[in-house]
């Protein structure tokens, strides 16, 4: 391997193996290549908004390596036709692509990220998810395995409730298989070893070498792209929300154990240390830290293990982004736009150690691999977002140094007023991963 | 000395048959497919491997030079195929995959109803520095007396790009800053399990490539 490339990636996965990997760059699949040093940019999916800019979802490039002379700005968009409630996104285990899907529309976007880092282009398009799954929709978490994508549902076209499955493709957007989560109706030899078993979806992550696969659980389409508002104060619909995770036999692709974790736990982030077994989720509802480990005797359990800010002023915990070394958890709530961070050197008793607000709402955060750089964006779904007359602050891409000790702030686009639409997942990309540089000049659009 | 490290210190350095000197780091943590699996594995035929893809055809060299097709190694037998090049010295790149071949080689030779249906497969995508005299040398080492393993080079840049591509195997030739192709490849480790009606059944990288876990899937899909 040349130095050029040595110096930013384990692209033979034996090295992004060898690491103790773990952020958004932590955050990815361990299948998946891994960028150790400087990211040259963050793909932002982005959901389209009427009458600000086209009105369509896009993927937004951001150049973020501060070598370049663009660093802080967008280099690219690339809109996708119209509006589909553009959420997660995820890249193939090559990373040669990134999958971006739609939540209301069920249309999954694959984008070709490799041919020129700068300028994706759109590859190819899933326009039948719900008829080849078998009635699966809301496509979410893309998650790599080996060779294959793991996509998480979160509803169904029955009755667009909460009952849903993972849905497999291979890297190039074919369909595999249909893992439909486990319900009291159909436990699929699953273990109910609580109240529950609701048979919702959310995210997935793996834990290969104790061959585990996690799921969580939020609501159903009926839901999710209803107004907050409105949903908040319908008390038989608030009741449709997930409290289960999930342990699967990874290999078999099958549940195993159905936990209790009231309040939809959404992201799901594992450890990475070698005899660290356990993940962590945050409870939306509920405003709790959960940890979801495997005990001395082998089983999978899982308990609330800190509260996240008052839960009586519903502080709506979101998106959470586990460090490298595995000290330390990130833990975004939307409704304050304040990052929290907390010390899980004991998983079993998180500590706050930090607060602080970043915007007028807050929803994702991703970090280098080195931890030395934390982005966040602001939107959650189009009919939950706050609004303009919120304050200045709503809609952004921000990123802020990390020293251990306080956040410095970088640089902000504000995507309202650059009329792109609502930020959402972010993604990073580099050069290197596929033997490039950057070439003299990059073209903007 | 540990089985792994006995294959590391013995195997690795007569793996680089006719190469310059490879520069990937070595890394400090092994793959699990070194070890002693961590975990019970599903019982075989307990469980499904849906069809991942077809498996494609394509031009080879065997290893006396000849010219060949790819699917004429598969179809009879259920097929472990691997993707390597033989100057990577990454321990937990194509060694590890060379490894755990010779390990399910081992345990299918202590399995005598198992040993005319399943083949190992390594097809090189080298096609500079792995000529099928190298293949030839490099399995030598790896197969024992008997056993169905061949070691297949690539005939062309341009006859092996589609069976790349056919098996979602990405890889990139590395360059030096002059931009000169070196012996070495970034790429992303893959072995296919197929079957015998030519249907690539499961997918493994690093994280999970391990002999328990492929002869289970042989058996699994032995038993369809």
């Amino acid at each position: 391997m040349n130095m050029r490339i040595a110096a930013v990636v384990g692209l033979i996965v034996c090295l992004a193996f060898a690491v103790r990997v773990s952020a958004d760059e932590t955050c990815m699949s361990p299948y998946m290549a891994k960028i150790v040093g400087q990211e040259d940019f963050v793909y932002v999916w982005t959901l389209g908004v009427e009458g600000l800019g086209d009105g369509q979802d896009k993927l937004v490039t951001v150049d973020v390596n501060p070598k370049s002379a663009t660093y802080g700005t967008v280099v690219h968009s690339l809109s996708v036709g119209g509006r589909n409630e553009a959420h997660h996104s995820g890249l193939t285990d090559d990373r040669r692509f990134l999958w971006a899907s739609g939540l209301d529309t069920s249309r999954i976007f694959i984008f070709d990220i490799h041919t020129d880092p700068a300028q994706p282009r759109l590859a190819r398009t899933i326009d039948d998810f719900a008829a080849k799954s078998g009635g699966v929709v809301g496509p979410h978490t893309s998650y790599a395995l080996a060779g294959r994508m793991m996509l998480t549902g979160l509803s169904n076209n029955r009755d667009h409730g909460g009952r849903t499955a993972m849905v497999e493709y291979t890297n190039d957007g074919d369909y595999i298989a249909t893992h439909w989560m486990p319900t009291d109706d159909d436990l699929r030899g699953a273990v109910k070893s609580g109240s529950f078993a609701d048979g919702y979806g959310y995210d997935v992550r793996a834990l290969p070498r104790r061959n585990v696969m996690v799921t969580s659980s939020f609501t159903g389409w009926n839901n999710y792209m209803r107004n907050l508002g409105e949903l908040m104060a319908d008390a038989e619909a608030m009741k449709r929300f997930g409290n289960t995770v999930v342990v699967w036999d990874l290999h078999a692709r099958t549940p195993k154990k159905i936990l209790d974790v009231p309040g939809a736990p959404l992201e799901l982030r594992c450890a990475w240390g070698a005899k660290n077994n356990y993940c962590f989720t945050s409870t939306a509802l509920t405003s709790k830290i959960w940890l979801i480990y495997e005990d001395d005797a082998g089983e999978w359990q899982a308990k609330a293990v800190a509260d996240i800010a008052d839960a009586s002023k519903i502080p709506l915990p979101v998106d959470i982004s586990i460090a490298a070394d595995d000290d330390y958890l990130w833990v975004d709530t939307w409704n304050d736009g304040t990052v929290r961070l907390f010390d899980i050197r004991d998983p079993h008793a998180p500590k706050q150690a930090l607060e602080q607000k970043i915007g007028e709402q807050l929803n994702m955060v991703s970090q280098s691999w080195d931890g030395k750089r934390v982005y966040f964006t602001s939107s959650l779904l189009a009919n939950w977002d706050k609004t303009a007359s919120t304050g200045g602050d709503v809609q952004y891409f921000k990123l802020y140094g990390w020293d251990g000790k306080a956040l410095e702030h970088r640089f902000s686009i504000d995507f309202v007023k650059a009329k792109l639409g609502l930020p959402h997942q972010m993604r990073f990309g580099a050069y290197a991963l596929y033997g490039k540089t950057k070439p003299a000049t990059v073209a903007q659009n | 000395m540990p089985r792994v490290w006995l294959w590391l210190a013995l195997a690795l350095p007569g793996l680089a048959v006719g190469s310059e000197a490879h520069v990937h780091p070595t890394p400090t943590v092994l793959a699990p497919g070194y070890f002693d699996l961590d975990f019970a594995p599903p019982t075989v035929g307990s469980y499904v491997l849906p069809t991942v893809r077809g498996a494609v055809d394509g031009q080879v060299l065997d290893e006396s030079g000849k010219p060949r097709m790819l699917h004429e190694f598969l179809g009879d037998k259920v097929v472990v195929l691997s993707f390597i090049f033989t100057t990577c010295s990454d321990v937990n790149g194509c060694p590890l995959a060379s490894y755990v071949l010779k390990r399910v080689q081992d345990r299918v030779l202590e399995i005598p109803a198992l040993a005319d249906s399943v083949r190992l497969v390594s097809l090189s995508f080298d096609e500079i520095y792995d000529t099928p005299t190298v293949m030839a040398a490099y399995g030598k080492r790896l197969r024992a007396q008997g056993f169905d393993w061949v070691f297949l080079a690539p005939r062309s840049q341009e006859t092996l790009a589609p069976v790349l591509a056919g098996y979602d195997q990405w890889v990139q030739r590395d360059v030096d800053a002059d931009g000169k192709p070196l012996a070495s490849f970034s790429h992303i480790l893959r072995v296919l399990l197929i079957d015998r009606a030519k249907r690539v059944r499961n997918v493994y990288s690093v994280s999970y490539l391990h002999a328990d876990t492929v002869l289970n899937d042989v058996r699994t899909v032995l038993a369809d």
